[in-house]
C-alpha cells in the first residue's frame, strides 16, 4: 500500500493562489473554509528582508494529533496514510480543530453566501451547497483529503494539477524511486515545525 | 471570510464552552466541599446540603449546554462508546459517573433517613469526591491536550482549573447559604468558610501567576499571554473583581465583622461570593478567546498573522489608509 505525501518547492512557488482556488472549485467549500491556504512569511530585518509564500494544507501526519483527540472515531487514518473525517460519525466537538497545529481543519455552522448584504444564494452557490452537504456538511469537522476521489480515478489532487509553477509533487513516500522521494532526498525536504512530533507527510524544499 | 492564518486567535470555542467549563468546575468544586464538610458533622449541615444541591444540577445544566454547543448533537452518544480513545471520551464517562454518585448522595442525604455517617454513605461520598476531582481536572485536560493552541498546552491548566473549581464551588455554596440563611448558624458557618475561601483564593492567585509565567517562557504562547494581559475581562473582571475583591471581603468577613449584624455579614458574603463566581467564568472565557495557533517556521521565515493597518494606532507605525 502506498503512503501518499506531497512535496512543495518553495523556490518555485510565487504565491499566485491557484492552488487555493482550485481546491475551492473542486471541493465547493463555503466562504470561510480554505482547505488549501497560502501564508506569507518574512525573514530578516529592514532593509535586508525577504518575503516568501507558503502553501499550507492538511499535512496528513503520520502521527496526527487530530486522530488522538477524536472521541467518536470520525477521524480515521487510511492504509494509504491519508487522514479523513467520516461526517456520519462526527459530533462536531471541534477538539480536532484545536488539536491541529497547522490549522488545517474547519467547521462551519451554516452555509453563508459569498455575496454581502444577505443576497440569496446564486445558482452556483446552490449547487456548491448541495455538494458540500453531501460530501462534508455543516456542523462537522472538515479538511483536505488529498482529493481522495480523484486519486481513486488515477488523477492527481486538484491543487497539484492547478499549480502553474509545478511547485507541487504528489506521490508515494514509501517508494524510494518515486519523484517525491527523490526530491526529498536530493534537496533535503523539510516538514513544518518538526518539534511538534506529528511527522507530517507534506514536505517543503527550502526557498533560498 | 478571511482564510485562517497561523498566529491568529481561535474562533471555534467560545462563550458556551466557557459556561460548560465553568459549570463543570462549580459542580465538581461544590460537591467536593459539600462531601468533605459532610464528614465534619452537624455543624456544617447547611453547607453540605447546599453543596449537594449545586453539584449534580450544575453538571446536568453544563452537560446540556455542551451538547447544545456541538455541531452535530445527535451523534453525542458515539463519544461514550470508545472510552479509551481520547480525553473527551474519557471525560464523558468521568462526568457521567460523577453525576451518578452526586445524584445518589443528594437523594440519600435529602430524602432518606440513612445516617450521614453510615458506611454506604461514606463510600458514595469518597467515590463522589474522586470523580468530582477528576471532573474538575478534566475541564483543564480538555484544553491541555489541544496541541494546536500552545497557550493551553501546559500542565498548569488542569491545576489552575481544579483550584478555580474549588474557589467557584466554595463561593457557590456561600451564595446559597446567604439565600437560604438560618440566622446565627449561617453566620458561624460563613465565618468558617471565609477562612477556607481565603486559602483557596490565595492558591489560585499563585496558580494563575505560575501558569502565565510558564506560558510566557514559550515563544509560541507568548502572544496569548500578552493578549490576555490586555483583556479587561481578565485583568479587571477576573483578577481584580473576581479574586482580589472577594479575597479582601472574605478577610473582612472573618476578622473584622465578628460583632456585626446578620444582614451586614450576609451582604458582604453575597457580594464576595457573586464576584468570585463571575470571576471564575471570566477566567475560562479569557483563556479560551486568547488561544492562538502556533507560528509556522521554515528556513528562517516565520509564517504568521501580520498586524494589519487597522490594528495599528495612527501615529505608531503605519497609518490606516484614508
Amino acid at each position: 500500500m502506498p503512503q501518499y505525501g506531497m512535496v512543495i518547492d518553495l523556490k518555485r512557488c510565487y504565491g499566485c493562489y491557484a492552488c487555493v482556488m482550485a481546491c475551492k472549485v473542486k471541493n465547493h467549500t463555503p466562504p470561510s473554509v480554505f482547505w488549501a491556504r497560502l501564508l506569507k512569511g518574512e525573514r530578516g530585518k529592514f532593509p535586508n528582508t525577504m518575503r516568501q509564500a507558503l502553501p499550507v494544507l492538511c499535512m496528513h501526519c503520520d502521527e496526527p494529533s487530530c486522530l488522538e483527540v477524536c472521541p467518536t472515531g470520525a477521524t480515521q487514518q487510511l492504509d494509504n496514510g491519508i487522514v479523513i473525517v467520516d461526517k456520519d460519525k462526527c459530533m462536531g466537538c471541534k477538539a480536532c480543530i484545536m488539536a491541529c497545529p497547522y490549522g488545517a481543519r474547519y467547521s462551519v455552522e451554516k452555509w453563508e453566501s459569498y455575496f454581502p448584504d444577505g443576497l440569496p444564494l446564486s445558482e452556483y452557490e446552490e449547487f456548491a451547497k448541495k455538494h458540500w452537504d453531501d460530501n462534508s456538511g455543516c456542523g462537522v469537522a472538515t479538511k483536505c483529503d488529498f482529493c481522495l476521489d480523484l486519486l481513486n480515478e488515477g488523477k492527481l489532487p486538484a491543487c497539484v494539477e492547478a499549480c502553474a509553477a509545478n511547485a507541487r509533487t504528489f506521490g508515494d513516500l514509501d517508494d524510494p524511486d518515486s519523484e517525491i522521494s527523490v526530491l526529498i532526498r536530493k534537496y533535503r525536504g523539510e516538514v513544518l515545525n518538526p518539534e511538534l512530533g506529528n511527522k507530517p507527510k507534506v514536505y517543503y524544499l527550502a526557498p533560498r | 471570510m478571511d482564510p485562517k492564518v497561523n498566529g491568529q486567535l481561535q474562533k471555534d470555542w467560545g462563550l458556551l464552552l466557557a459556561i460548560y467549563l465553568f459549570l463543570g468546575g462549580v459542580g465538581g468544586g461544590a460537591y467536593t466541599i459539600a462531601a468533605i464538610n459532610s464528614f465534619l458533622g452537624k455543624s456544617m449541615e447547611l453547607s453540605t446540603t447546599i453543596g449537594l444541591w449545586i453539584g449534580f444540577p450544575a453538571l446536568l445544566i453544563g452537560s446540556v449546554i455542551l451538547i447544545a454547543d456541538l455541531g452535530n448533537p445527535g451523534k453525542f452518544i458515539l463519544a461514550g462508546l470508545k472510552p479509551g480513545t481520547s480525553w473527551i471520551a474519557r471525560g464523558v464517562w468521568i462526568i457521567s459517573l460523577f453525576m451518578v454518585f452526586s445524584f445518589l448522595h443528594l437523594v440519600l442525604h435529602q430524602f432518606t433517613e440513612i445516617s450521614k455517617t453510615a458506611t454506604g454513605m461514606n463510600v458514595i461520598a469518597i467515590l463522589g469526591i474522586i470523580f468530582a476531582i477528576l471532573t474538575m481536572a478534566y475541564t483543564g485536560i480538555l484544553l491541555g491536550t489541544s496541541k494546536g493552541i500552545p497557550f493551553w498546552r501546559s500542565g498548569m491548566v488542569p491545576v489552575l482549573f481544579v483550584v478555580s473549581a474549588l474557589v467557584t464551588g466554595h463561593f457557590s455554596i456561600m451564595l446559597g447559604m446567604v439565600i437560604f440563611n438560618e440566622g446565627a448558624a449561617t453566620v458561624s458557618q460563613l465565618s468558617f468558610m471565609a477562612v477556607e475561601a481565603v486559602v483557596v483564593v490565595v492558591v489560585e492567585v499563585l496558580a494563575i501567576l505560575f501558569f502565565l509565567q510558564a506560558a510566557y517562557r514559550q515563544p509560541d504562547a507568548r502572544e496569548s499571554v500578552e493578549r490576555i494581559m490586555r483583556k479587561t475581562i481578565f485583568i479587571v473582571g477576573y483578577f481584580i473583581m473576581g479574586l482580589g475583591v472577594p479575597l479582601v471581603l472574605m478577610l473582612i468577613l472573618r476578622y473584622a465583622m465578628t460583632e456585626s449584624g446578620l444582614s451586614a455579614v450576609l451582604g458582604v458574603a453575597f457580594i464576595g461570593a457573586l464576584l468570585g463566581l463571575i470571576g471564575g467564568l471570566l477566567l475560562r472565557l479569557a483563556i479560551l478567546i486568547t488561544g492562538a495557533l502556533p507560528t509556522l517556521n521554515m528556513a528562517g521565515f516565520q509564517f504568521r498573522r501580520i498586524a494589519r493597518p487597522k490594528d495599528l494606532k495612527p501615529g505608531i507605525g503605519l497609518t490606516p489608509p484614508q
